[in-house]
């Protein structure tokens, strides 16, 4: 399989990720770059072409607010969850756990097969 | 930052926002994020570059290639809408085939029975030569895109509503801001002296007879008819517009906005109603019969006019009426 090929899918599995993680992260306000870095430094490489696109779907939807800070040495337009968003990051959560265990427990089911079937 | 790691930069963003669609407002809002983090950015890549011994000339090319191509950036940050979403074009292309048929099958049935047919607000009208090939072909070729463009306005209208029942509380704001607000009271008071205190100089024809010049007021009843309504529909819309400035969005100034709306919606529809908005009666004399003509573009030109600012009024109060409804749920 040619590595574009494998870089696409991983870009695709990753987006849907990027969503929860972000909104995990912005229970503490935080500014688009400093997300961006944060999402990075755990391994959860994201660009800032994916990310603010992201942002303000989230903020369309009411899960997030934004406000422009303009105190600071820059003016920075810093983001956190809403109480809608707040009420809906656990429930989420649970449904990335629920996905997380099964897709594990599938994986964990095929590869054996997969290992039976090439001996 | 010297002037030319500036221009770098504004350039870049100049592409980037030449790829973004949606409004300008929204679009000054991405710029501003998207600079904010060139910055950020840079910052950085300066205090690594002191250790690193990165030049700061190459600092800010650096970080634009590592951001990339700007178009793709603009796109990403604020995608152009496309007329017609990729999975409506199927039904879209459907439902432009049944209002054809419709259409074209009453044209035929007009030719056949020989008279125009009126379905109010539209006039069918017969094909003059049912023989001649070109004569269809025009005909069909200019129903065709009529009906598209018709079935394309409601595809929009449609795609517009869903929007504002998805995302009402943004959507249907007042007033967005306080600027905007004060630029609006500025502009309706300017509106408000001129009409009053200007009309008959501004709207005007200068005729001169040898050295002297004669002014004929070409203000027509349409208009004088409904001045009061006009300044009472102004004076509403300056109080809603200080209400805002001074107290904030509250039920009362929505409430004045409403009534102000009406109160224009009323109006221009009089005006247009009356058909009269510009009068050249006292201009007839010198001008003979190119005053008709004149005046009729002149009407002609103010109806749409009206009916332009009628229209724009009413949607603007359908809004306000679901954002009161909003606030009072």
């Amino acid at each position: 399989m040619p590595d574009s090929l494998l870089d696409k899918i991983g870009a695709e599995l990753k987006r849907g990720l990027v969503q929860i993680a972000a909104l995990s992260l912005l229970r503490e306000r935080m500014y688009g770059y400093q997300l961006v870095k944060i999402l990075s430094s755990g391994g959860l490489e994201t660009e800032e072409g994916t990310l603010y696109p992201l942002l303000r779907r989230l903020e369309g939807q009411g899960l997030l607010v934004s406000e422009w800070d303009t105190e600071g040495a820059r003016p920075r337009k810093y983001y956190r969850l809403t109480a809608e968003g707040s009420s809906a990051l656990p429930r989420m959560e649970e449904a990335w756990a629920e996905i997380s265990r099964s897709v594990t427990s599938i994986l964990g089911r095929q590869v054996p097969a997969l290992a039976q079937e090439g001996s | 930052m010297n002037a030319r790691d500036e221009t770098t930069i504004h350039r870049w963003l100049d592409e980037a926002a030449a790829a973004m669609g949606g409004d300008a407002r929204r679009r000054e809002e991405a710029l501003r994020e998207l600079e904010a983090t060139i910055h950020e950015r840079l910052e950085e890549v300066a205090l690594g570059g002191a250790a690193d011994g990165v030049p700061p000339d190459a600092a800010v090319r650096d970080v634009l290639d590592a951001l990339g191509d700007p178009a793709e950036v603009g796109a990403a940050f604020m995608p152009m809408p496309a007329l017609i979403e990729a999975r409506h074009t199927r039904p879209f292309v459907l439902h432009t085939f049944i209002v054809f048929a419709i259409h074209f099958l009453l044209v035929i049935g007009a030719t056949m029975a020989a008279r125009p047919f009126e379905i109010p607000p539209v006039r069918l009208l017969p094909l003059a030569n049912p023989r001649s090939l070109a004569e269809i072909f025009t005909r069909v070729l200019e129903t065709l895109v009529f009906d598209a463009g018709l079935v394309l306005c409601a595809y929009l209208a449609f795609r517009r509503l869903g929007l504002l029942l998805r995302s009402p509380r943004g959507a249907l704001a007042v007033l967005p801001d306080r600027r905007r607000c004060l630029e609006g009271a500025i502009f309706l008071a300017l509106v408000l002296v001129v009409v009053n205190f200007f009309r008959d100089t501004l709207l005007a024809l200068y005729l001169r007879d040898g050295d002297a010049t004669a002014r004929v007021p070409l203000v027509g009843p349409g208009i004088l008819d409904n001045l009061l309504l006009f300044n009472l529909w102004l004076l509403c819309a300056v109080a809603r517009d200080v209400g805002y400035l001074w107290r904030g969005e509250r039920r009362v100034t929505i409430g004045i906005d409403l009534f102000a709306g009406s109160l224009g919606v009323f109006c221009l529809l009089r005006m247009v109603a009356s058909e009269r908005l510009i009068d050249l009666g006292r201009a007839q004399e010198a001008l003979g019969p190119s005053a008709d003509n004149l005046a009729a573009l002149l009407n002609a030109a103010f109806t749409v006019l009206m009916l332009l600012g009628a229209s724009a009024l009413a949607v603007r109060l359908v809004r306000r009426l679901f954002r009161l409804a909003l606030l009072r749920s």
